[in-house]
């Protein structure tokens, strides 16, 4: 279709905008329609929207049908979630209804019954609400900017951190954000330019710049801390680098429950509105290709975080101050969106001839989508707006009345005088279901497990592999103590320098903390996507714990990253990942309370289509009862004892180890949630009683990168016999060293305490495998009388902190 | 009940660390009150013992760091900052802070640059003290350690022999101990020649506790962090 074919169906054409003769047109015309006006609707869907409008007697303006595409999208509905999915596991068919409903809020909604009181808000809001304590509440929000960040990775990876940080300030009546966290997967820094298959691809070093810097540039300028990440490096991710952006917010009880209601005012506070950010929600419903590097670069912006700050200043005070009655954001697909959501039931009238835009001469449906930053809306009253100016004054933010709510349920946009877009808000979310083919075959099978010659040696291998090493580079550039509450931060121990299993923020005006700790392991969903589910949900809960969670009060958020939905197989992954984290989930009672999905994450090659692994982060917040629970994973003493709980199995599959050595269809270890959970519960009643002094958990690189992790702190050495460690099954040293068998935990206990702690554990795995040494440099590793590795702590750690410093 | 010495926080736009400035301060005994700048006025000092510029970005930093909030300050109320000083006011900048105060000439002539590393640094520091007599210093000891998060911290003059006559002079109140940005000197804070106006690069009010140093095991006979002490030495020279 071209331009003039457009004009053929335009009625009356005006400036401004164009009703659309829509109704006589066949599927093709119309799905042409679709891809000339970047709408990502079906064929399906544009048949259903035609019918809509026959129903209404009536054609579509542009603007309804940019609000209807937006609205529908997969970025905004999640449509894919929502499908039908005729599903078959190594040939047993099912039929799912709804991933979401099933797997996500079916499961949180039986957990949320159990706990009454805790979770506060789930789902409909732009963050999930947890209890902290009797007044404040704590949320958490993660968000994917994945295509932007791959077209232009320092606009993308911060516009992506604005984006999830507006998502809190629009939380209830406005949450304080008060940490960030980001996740990133990307191509290995040293990868050749020739296994880069397709032109203007950028170099995963240079989306690895561009993206850090983004983060740090707005999450530094907004004074929020940036206190948590993990980066994973695979080539699958060359062309489509994820980037995964949370924010935790804090708020009063009070102000979580917003209501719209007739006869208040709309008002839009922030940025101007422009032509950068068009068609950002459709374009991150579709795939990447070459041409895409060129022709999308309109929907990717660069952000103003002091603009954002000033709107967030606003806000907060706005909220203070008792006038907020309903606050959103915007985010994809701009006002349509943020205006929509808050007048969808209530109806009201929006003028765009009143919005502030950057420049002049936008016509009626580039202003009501654009997805310029930092703007939030609100609804106020009309008694409430003097005041309002004299905040927005205050903060030297742009604050304009954009319309009102009626209680008509209709959504009207007017622009130069017409009516550009008069839609019942009950239609606009009806998308048609889509109904989809998946399916899941084995992938493992059992492999030899390789000689270990020099386990030494393969330790240093590890601790130097990028799925280990330090984070530091990136961590320091990150302001990760402003606002002055980071009680347990990303790098900690004595030295300052030593992996923390989770961050732990002090919440002004409690005696309660939150933890924030997550998982992301591609590797095993490659051949196990159930697995792979499992054991993040597993590993984000076992961080939040050894950071001082109480296990009955942590709350996640499910973050998926998927190629082709179209391909049986990846959307097999997917039903087998939803999976693996609802029965997780629903076995250690930690509800979802909020989620975000990402698909068409494939690109086009010169070698055909490549997708990424079907990606999963698992996110959360756990509440810490005392700064006392709060203990870090390094060495403390030099005459402690150090535990194991947990059982190791031989399975080697997904870990960094096996990928070393190439063995890419190993089993990938199951997690015995039942089990797992009765060890956290022990760590917890032993943290609380002040008998641990710190923990680490097992997991990339196995139980011998934890012991040097733990020996990073350069307090003491570490002496071990592995005679003492609880196993399952026939296991040989390559499984017991570098194994990454889930819900493992190791301990250090006072010498005078370990009686009780074993008391404690009671009935748990848990073995007594080694000591603290005065021996400060010397990681020494024994399994009964075989003399495993001798090593050098701070040879050691000078690889492990090496080994991303000399490409970052 | 006892009136509290008054301390004035300036909020530009893009000042992100005066909420837990506010608390230090408030945490030893001072009233806090944080002005946003489009509310400043030459009144706004008066009741005022301190003036704080808190850490952030002010306006954003695009061009050198604090040059915008030192026009903006001077369109607004000129040269009262100077007047509050002269008459016996104190002026504390930290971080951005600093960088504004060594713009607006009211610390000795230095200048505040990117970081040798060419990076943003958010990490903790040994401070030696070299002021032990300043208002601001008086109950830390020789040394003790503060976080700094910064990409423009390296404090140059116009020759290093400027900045070692700031050390003999006295007026680089703090050292590092070890060279983590290239200042010159390894100047980490500045006075002037009153001693009311100081101005640090590292944050003293992200180590107000004691649990707030990446050591859990960190020493102290109370709960508080050597944080707390700068803006408790400030507080009892005033009170």
């Amino acid at each position: 279709m071209s331009e003039s074919l457009l004009e053929q169906i335009a009625e009356a054409p005006a400036d401004h905008y164009r009703r659309l003769k829509i109704s006589d047109l066949d599927g093709d015309t119309l799905l042409e329609l679709s891809q000339f006006m970047k709408l990502s609707l079906s064929r399906e869907d544009m048949l259903a929207v035609q019918e809509i409008y026959r129903e209404w007697n009536r054609e579509p303006t542009d603007v309804e049908l940019e609000v209807i595409a937006q609205t529908w999208s997969e970025h905004c509905k999640h449509r894919i979630f929502g499908a039908t999915i005729e599903h078959s596991v190594d040939g047993n068919s099912e039929t799912v209804e709804s991933l979401f409903t099933t797997y996500i809020r079916d499961v949180s909604e039986r957990i949320f019954a159990t706990k009454p009181g805790f979770v506060l808000s789930a789902f409909h809001d732009n963050a999930g609400f947890i209890r902290l304590d009797e007044h404040l509440a704590i949320c958490l929000k993660a968000e994917t900017h994945n295509h932007p960040s791959a077209i232009e990775p320092y606009a993308g990876a911060n516009t992506g951190i604005g984006g999830v940080i507006r998502d809190i300030l629009g939380a209830g009546k406005g949450a304080k954000p008060i940490a960030s966290l980001d996740v990133f997967c990307f191509g290995a820094p040293d990868t050749t330019t020739d296994n880069i298959k397709a032109d203007d691809v950028i170099h995963p070093l240079g989306v690895l710049r561009g993206v850090v810097r983004g983060v740090r540039d707005y999450g530094n300028r907004m004074g929020i801390p940036t206190v948590s990440g993990a980066i994973q490096f695979d080539d699958s991710y060359i062309y489509n680098p994820l980037v995964f952006c949370g924010t935790a917010g804090v708020i009063s009880i009070k102000d979580i429950d917003k209501q719209m209601s007739a006869g208040l005012k709309v008002i839009a506070v922030g940025g101007r509105t422009g032509r950068d950010g068009l068609h950002g929600a459709t374009f991150s419903s579709a795939a990447l290709d070459t041409d895409s590097h060129e022709e999308d670069q309109q929907a990717v912006q660069i952000g103003n975080p002091i603009e954002e700050k000033k709107a967030a200043d606003f806000v907060l005070g706005a909220r203070d101050a008792g006038l907020i009655e309903f606050v959103t954001d915007c985010g994809a697909g701009g006002f349509s969106s943020a205006c929509g959501e808050m007048l969808e039931e209530c109806g009201g009238v929006i003028d765009l001839d009143s919005a502030p835009l950057k420049e002049p001469g936008l016509v009626s449906w580039e202003i009501f989508i654009s997805e310029s930053q930092e703007r939030m809306v609100l609804a106020v009253k009309e008694e409430s707006l003097p005041e309002l100016q004299r905040l927005a004054d205050l903060y030297e933010t742009e604050m304009t009345v954009l319309g009102e709510s009626d209680g008509s349920g209709i959504l009207k946009v007017t622009h130069h005088g017409e009516t550009v877009c008069e839609l019942d808000c009950s239609k606009l979310h009806e998308a048609p279901t889509r109904h989809l083919t998946a399916h899941w075959n084995k992938k493992t099978s059992p492999v030899d497990s390789p000689k270990l010659d020099d386990p030494g040696k393969t330790l240093q291998n590890l601790l130097g592999d990028f799925a280990v090493v330090s984070r530091e580079p990136i961590i320091r550039e990150y302001d990760h103590e402003v606002q002055g509450n980071t009680v347990l931060k990303p790098l900690a121990g004595a030295s300052g320098d030593a992996p923390q299993d989770a961050a732990v923020m002090r919440i002004d005006g409690s005696d309660k903390l939150m933890a924030m700790g997550l998982s992301i392991l591609p590797e095993w969903g490659k051949t196990d996507p159930y697995a792979m589910g499992a054991a993040c949900v597993d590993e984000c809960i076992r961080h939040l714990i050894l950071a001082g969670s109480n296990p009955d009060k942590i709350a996640i958020l499910d973050n998926f990253c998927v190629g082709n939905p179209e391909d049986d197989e990846e959307l097999g992954a997917l039903v087998e990942t939803v999976k693996g984290i609802a029965a997780a989930a629903e076995a250690y009672g930690a509800p979802f309370v909020s989620g975000k999905d990402s698909f068409y994450n494939y690109f086009e090659t010169n070698e055909g289509p490549v997708s990424i692994p079907t990606t999963i982060l698992i996110s959360g917040m756990g509440v810490v009862e005392s700064i006392d629970h709060v203990r870090g994973s390094s060495i403390r003493r030099d005459d402690s004892i150090l535990v194991m709980v947990g059982t190791t199995t031989p399975e080697l599959g997904g870990s960094v180890f096996a990928r070393q050595s190439g063995l890419d269809s190993a089993e990938v270890p199951s997690t015995d949630f039942d089990a797992a959970m009765e060890s956290y519960r022990r760590f917890h009643k032993a943290t609380e009683s002040g008998l641990v002094l710190s923990g680490h958990d097992v997991s990339e690189g196995g139980l011998a990168v934890t012991l040097a992790e733990m020996g990073f702190s350069g307090k003491a050495g570490v002496e071990i016999d592995l005679a003492a460690l609880p196993v399952s099954g026939e296991i040989d040293k390559a499984s017991i060293l570098f194994g990454e068998s889930p819900s493992r935990l190791v301990l250090e206990i006072a010498p005078e305490n370990l009686e009780k702690v074993a008391d404690i554990f009671e009935g748990v795995p848990f073995g007594a495998i080694g000591r603290t040494t005065t021996e400060k440099d010397v990681l020494r590793v024994e399994w009964g009388k075989e003399m495993l590795m001798v090593e050098s702590l701070s040879d050691l750690k000078a690889i492990w902190k090496n080994g991303l410093a000399q490409y970052y | 009940m006892e009136e509290r010495p008054c301390a004035i926080l300036l909020k530009f736009p893009g000042t992100n660390c005066d909420a837990e400035t506010a608390r230090a301060l408030e945490t030893v005994g001072f009233e806090a009150r944080i002005v946003p700048v489009s509310d400043l006025t030459i009144n706004t000092l008066e009741d005022a013992a301190l003036v704080v510029l808190s850490g952030g970005f002010s306006y954003g930093d695009y061009v050198k760091s604090g040059r915008l909030a030192k026009l903006v300050t001077q369109q607004k109320i000129a040269d009262a900052l100077r007047e509050f000083r002269d008459n016996g006011g104190f002026l504390l900048g930290i971080c951005n802070g600093f960088q504004i105060l060594t713009e607006l000439d009211l610390l000795p002539e230095a200048s505040l640059v990117e970081n040798t590393s060419g990076r943003y640094q958010c990490q903790w520091v040994t401070l030696e003290n070299k002021a032990p007599e300043s208002p601001f210093l008086s109950q830390l000891p020789e040394t003790f350690e503060f976080p700094i998060a910064h990409a423009e911290g390296r404090l140059v003059t116009k020759t290093e022999e400027d900045a070692k006559a700031l050390v003999e002079n006295g007026f680089a109140a703090l050292t590092y101990a070890d060279p983590v940005n290239g200042s010159f000197q390894q100047i980490a804070a500045l006075q002037d020649e009153t001693g009311h106006v100081f101005g640090l690069m590292p944050h003293p009010e992200r180590f107000l506790y004691k649990t707030d140093h990446y050591d859990p095991d960190w020493e102290s006979d109370d709960k508080w962090g050597s944080g707390y002490y700068l803006f408790r030495s400030l507080y009892d020279s005033i009170s």
